[in-house]
């Protein structure tokens, strides 16, 4: 038993898509552009050239919040998204109905519908894959050339990444909503 | 702190694939194909729990040999992770190292051995076995070689970068042709001579421990080469390092930058000459290193002086302005030995490019930063064993095609288009005496492995009209590429997962060895070259010889002194491929004890590395500790004889380039109103055109697209996805539209690699724009590389 989270220091991001490949090879996820459980958001740049504002150009990891307080589960009718005994939110592809309120619901933009299955996915931290075979790091982080992300259980505090999470400023997205994500992002 | 991350996708890439099965639907592909074993479409699956096979083995997604630990589960490849134990890639894998289970199981491989069976360019061939095939090649060479009476040199051999080159190259080698082209002059070339010529070899960048770097035109963000890519943007925007990025777009790199300074294309030799001009004039190098280690420094300075290349001179052709360079160089050298001017890799962009490299690694030198800590670094390499070669004298064959020049007076240049005929030679030189009909003799055939000349070199067009004027053209290859199509004979190489490539030592500052291992049995009738290679010169090597017995009076002397059987072993070219590549790796370590066994079990080797290696935190290694690091070998001395850093080379003048580096009017380019400059390059999710069928990474950019600056394009009334035809005066592409302010009002860009034209690539045929069919083929003057970054282009809403 653990509670799973995960550190971004996602200055370290140069926006190369590995985790993304990654995630899709190790889980098995359908081809196609519109299919992936984790992304990197970028707004348009600012500034005219050659006057370009660099910050406005920050690249952002992201996937599944892992909200600890998770509106899609909330919502869910027939309790196919739930919390597995590490704190992660799953969906059970055998429950859901498609009635798609969780999409909805979730602030994140975290869900997509797999097609094969007709199921709402999205990241759970490699739970069925890397997890359950005992390793330690989820396929995104592993294979990251900048090292943007540290998985573990915040509940274990000599765990890497609670002593970051101890010594290092961070915040997490939406916190005003009350979601609670254990996606955290230090400065 | 609140951002706002959205999953849609910014740019490029909105598209959503349909995924297919694809069946032999062109012709390119036989009929009666077995179905290799892979797991629904495109292989993706889902890894299991299952106790599987982990087979560490290297990358060749692209130049960089990552070190990879592939994953079997019954005999199927489903995932790919980084290995940690190799300090060159240090646990890392890119989009494209991710995606090589797609080229294995790409249902567009070349399966099976083919001979064209139709119009060259038709795409029609026809299945053979491989004795069939090498029966074809073998009939072919006799009467080839018959009529040119055994001038070897009239099959020109090809390859492109890989850690087979060299095998290819060996039988290159004991054919005896003297016509060997690689990819140098469409890459690297100027930059490791120019670094060559004045420090001796081409140095790694210490990033890990620099303090300030200046990145010109390489986009190390997007165009990853480890271990600095993932070392340094850790450490970037105030997080103790500076990066100050110099090029005209707005790249990856650039957005990891402190300061991105945006210049005119092709002038960096400007830049770099007036920093050196602001270092010298306020006597801020480093005085000891220079009195130590600098041949010429007096003429040099006195060079720079004279010629005024002040940062008010630079700011009018470089479009940065004096301020910025002042800042830039001062701050430089007070970083200095641990600031970087960066070498890059990269193709060569303009004329200059050999004069400006040699500038930046006096520069560079100007600071004390060689042979240092945080500075450029030779570093050690663990010496390996060479696999033997045989290099037989025909008497026969002719010296390398090249085309001297009449009369040359000194201080010029001896050959007709570039000063210096390198080893790799000059492609787009070569190609186009070929087509001019200027060669000294006839060349007739050629081989071409993994390289894809009529994609990636200038003119497109010309290529072609080499390959169809070829009297035999083999193509070793995975994918039936743009030059495929081309090939008189095609032999199916295996994928880098299903062979093992030769041992490779790798240099720096924490040396290792490394090796591609076989992860898979090839799949189809795909072989690996030196299989391939093996059954090729078994089947060749006799009959060919009977023809230089016919020709060669040397030969014929020897006969009668020593007996055929005798003689006929020196031209055995058998002889280099009668052992596997995996007893050759034994061989090539042998002098390590235990390395062999490691090489297969862990990838990777060096000394002491069971004691050495530790894992640090969960995502990091140490490979060596911190104070047995090889960051200083010469004590600051350069690799030239000399051990100095040369200023000024006479040799070079007497071939008619600049023993200095110097600015010349000539390099001004002009862009008339209403063109606009051509630029190329990488995204990281891409390696030129050899993933341009890639299922995974099409997901990630499904089509190169023209960066268009937005207020021209509003103007043009350009919305983002519209097609967009470009063209030169050499020929024209389409491809969609991608308003920006990353880009200058006078420029467009648009990455290399797409547009392919062969309808074997399901993927990737006819989707973007190939930027070859556009740049023009001109070539810089020492080298002869061809420069890409020198094209006028009119754009058109189509
Ligand atoms: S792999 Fe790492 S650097 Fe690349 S996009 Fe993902 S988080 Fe960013
Ligand atoms: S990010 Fe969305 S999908 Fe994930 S737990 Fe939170 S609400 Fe649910
Ligand atoms: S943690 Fe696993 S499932 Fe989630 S995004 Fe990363 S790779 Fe995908
Ligand atoms: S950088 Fe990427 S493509 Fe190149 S070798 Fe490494 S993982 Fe492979």
């Amino acid at each position: 038993m653990a509670k799973y989270a995960m550190v971004l220091d996602y200055k370290n991001c140069i926006n190369c898509k590995a985790c993304e490949v990654a995630c899709k090879e190790e889980n098995g996820i359908l081809l196609g552009a519109n299919y992936h459980r984790i992304w990197v958001g970028v707004n348009e740049i600012k500034g005219e050239y050659p006057f370009l504002n660099i910050a406005s150009h920050t690249f952002y990891p992201s996937q599944c919040q892992q909200c600890d307080n998770a509106p899609c589960q909330e919502v869910c009718p027939t309790r196919a998204t739930y919390y597995d005994d590490n704190g992660v939110v799953r969906v059970d592809s055998n429950k859901c109905i498609l009635c798609s309120y969780c999409m909805v619901a979730c602030p994140y933009d975290a869900r997509y519908v797999d097609e094969r299955t007709m199921t709402v996915d999205k990241c759970n931290f490699c739970s069925d894959t890397r997890l359950a075979r005992g390793e330690k790091t989820t396929a995104c982080q592993a294979t990251c050339p900048t090292k943007v992300r540290i998985f573990g259980d915040i509940e274990d505090p000599n765990s890497e990444i609670s002593q970051v999470l101890r010594t290092r400023e961070h915040f997490t997205l939406k916190s005003h909503i009350g979601t609670e994500p254990k996606l955290f992002y230090v400065k | 702190m609140e951002v706002e991350i959205s999953r849609r996708r910014f740019l490029q890439g909105s598209v959503a694939l349909s995924v297919v099965a694809v069946g032999a639907t062109a012709s390119i592909a036989s009929k009666g194909e077995e179905k290799p074993k892979i797991v629904g479409n495109y292989g993706i699956t889902k890894t299991s729990k299952k106790e599987v096979v982990m087979i560490p083995t290297l990358c060749e997604m692209c130049v960089n040999k990552c070190a990879v630990l592939a994953r079997v589960e019954d005999g199927v490849v489903t995932k790919l992770d980084p290995n940690p134990y190799f300090p060159k890639s240090k646990n890392m894998l890119c989009p494209r190292g991710n995606a090589g289970i797609q080229a294995l199981y790409d249902p567009d491989r070349l399966k099976y051995p083919l001979i064209r069976d139709g119009e060259k360019g038709s795409g029609k061939f026809k299945r053979v076995s491989w004795d069939e095939a090498n029966e074809y090649i073998k009939e072919k060479m006799v009467k080839i070689l018959d009529e040119e009476e055994d001038n070897r040199s009239t099959f020109l051999f090809c390859a492109g970068e890989g850690m087979a080159e060299h095998t290819f190259k060996t039988f290159y080698q004991a054919f005896g042709s003297s016509n060997w082209l690689n990819h140098a002059s469409l890459c690297l070339q100027t930059v490791v001579s120019g670094y060559g010529a004045t420090l001796g070899t081409y140095p790694s960048a210490d990033l890990e421990n620099a303090q300030y770097v200046i990145m010109a035109g390489a986009n190390r963000a997007e165009a990853i080469v480890t271990p600095d890519s993932m070392d340094f943007f850790k450490r970037t925007q105030g997080r103790g390092a500076k990066l100050i990025c110099i090029d005209p777009i707005f790249t990856n790199t650039a957005a990891k930058a402190d300061k991105w300074l945006p210049i005119k294309p092709g002038t960096d030799l400007a830049f770099v000459l007036a920093l050196t001009y602001v270092v010298i004039d306020e006597k801020m190098y480093n005085l000891k290193y220079v009195a130590e280690n600098f041949d010429g420094f007096e003429e040099y300075k006195a060079h720079i002086l004279g010629h005024k290349y002040t940062p008010e001179w630079a700011q009018e052709i470089t479009g940065i302005s004096a301020k910025d360079i002042r800042e830039i160089a001062r701050e430089f050298m007070l970083y200095a030995p641990k600031a970087i001017y960066y070498p890059g890799r990269r193709s060569t962009f303009s004329k200059n490019d050999f004069q400006l490299r040699r500038a930046m690694a006096i520069f560079q030198a100007l600071g004390g930063g060689i042979d240092t800590k945080g500075g450029l670094i030779f570093g050690k390499s663990l010496k390996i064993e060479e696999h033997e070669g045989l290099s037989p004298l025909y008497a026969k064959a002719e010296s390398r095609a090249i085309a001297k020049k009449d009369h040359p007076k000194k201080g010029e240049a001896g050959y007709a288009d570039c000063a210096i005929v390198s080893g790799g030679g000059s492609w787009i030189g070569w190609r186009n005496r070929f087509l001019e009909g200027k060669m000294p003799y006839k060349v007739r055939g050629m081989f071409v492995y993994k390289h894809n000349p009529v994609l990636n070199m200038p003119n497109s067009a010309k290529t072609i009209e080499m390959l169809k004027k070829m009297d035999l053209v083999v193509a070793i290859d995975t994918m039936p590429s743009d030059t495929v199509l081309y090939a008189d004979v095609v032999l199916p190489e295996c994928t880098y997962l299903e062979r093992t490539d030769p041992v490779k030592t790798f240099g720096g500052s924490e040396p290792s060895i490394a090796q591609r291992n076989k992860v898979i049995e090839p799949l189809y009738e795909s072989k690996p070259i030196m299989d391939i290679l093996r059954d090729l010169t078994a089947k060749i090597s006799k009959p060919i010889f009977e023809i230089t017995k016919k020709y060669d009076e040397d030969v014929q002397e020897a006969i009668e002194e020593d007996g055929e059987e005798e003689v006929y072993a020196d031209f055995d070219l058998t002889k280099p491929f009668l052992h596997s590549q995996e007893e050759l790796n034994e061989h090539a370590v042998a002098k390590y004890p235990g390395a062999a066994q490691i090489l297969k079990t862990k990838g990777v080797y060096y000394p002491e590395m069971d004691k050495l290696f530790k894992q640090l935190s969960v995502n990091e290694y140490q490979y060596y500790p911190e104070n047995s690091k090889f960051y200083s070998v010469l004590g600051g001395k350069t690799k030239m004889a000399s051990g100095k850093v040369e200023c000024n080379l006479a040799s070079l003048a007497d071939k008619g380039v600049d023993a200095m580096p110097t600015w010349k009017d000539e390099f001004a380019f002009v862009v008339p109103a209403g063109k606009f400059r051509l630029l190329t390059g990488r995204h990281a999710q891409f390696t030129q055109s050899g993933t341009s069928n890639n299922a995974m990474l099409k997901d990630l950019i499904d089509e190169n697209y023209i960066w268009i600056n937005k207020r021209v394009a509003k103007q043009k009334n350009i919305a983002f996805g519209d097609k967009i035809e470009v063209s030169s005066r050499i020929g024209c592409t389409v491809l969609k539209a991608y308003p920006t302010e990353k880009i200058a009002p006078d420029m467009v860009f648009f990455i290399h690699g797409f547009g392919q034209e062969s309808k074997g690539l399901n993927m990737a045929y006819k989707v973007g724009g190939n930027d070859n069919s556009v740049i023009e083929d001109t070539i810089e003057p020492t080298y002869g590389s061809s420069i890409m970054h020198e094209t006028n282009v009119e754009i058109r809403k189509v």
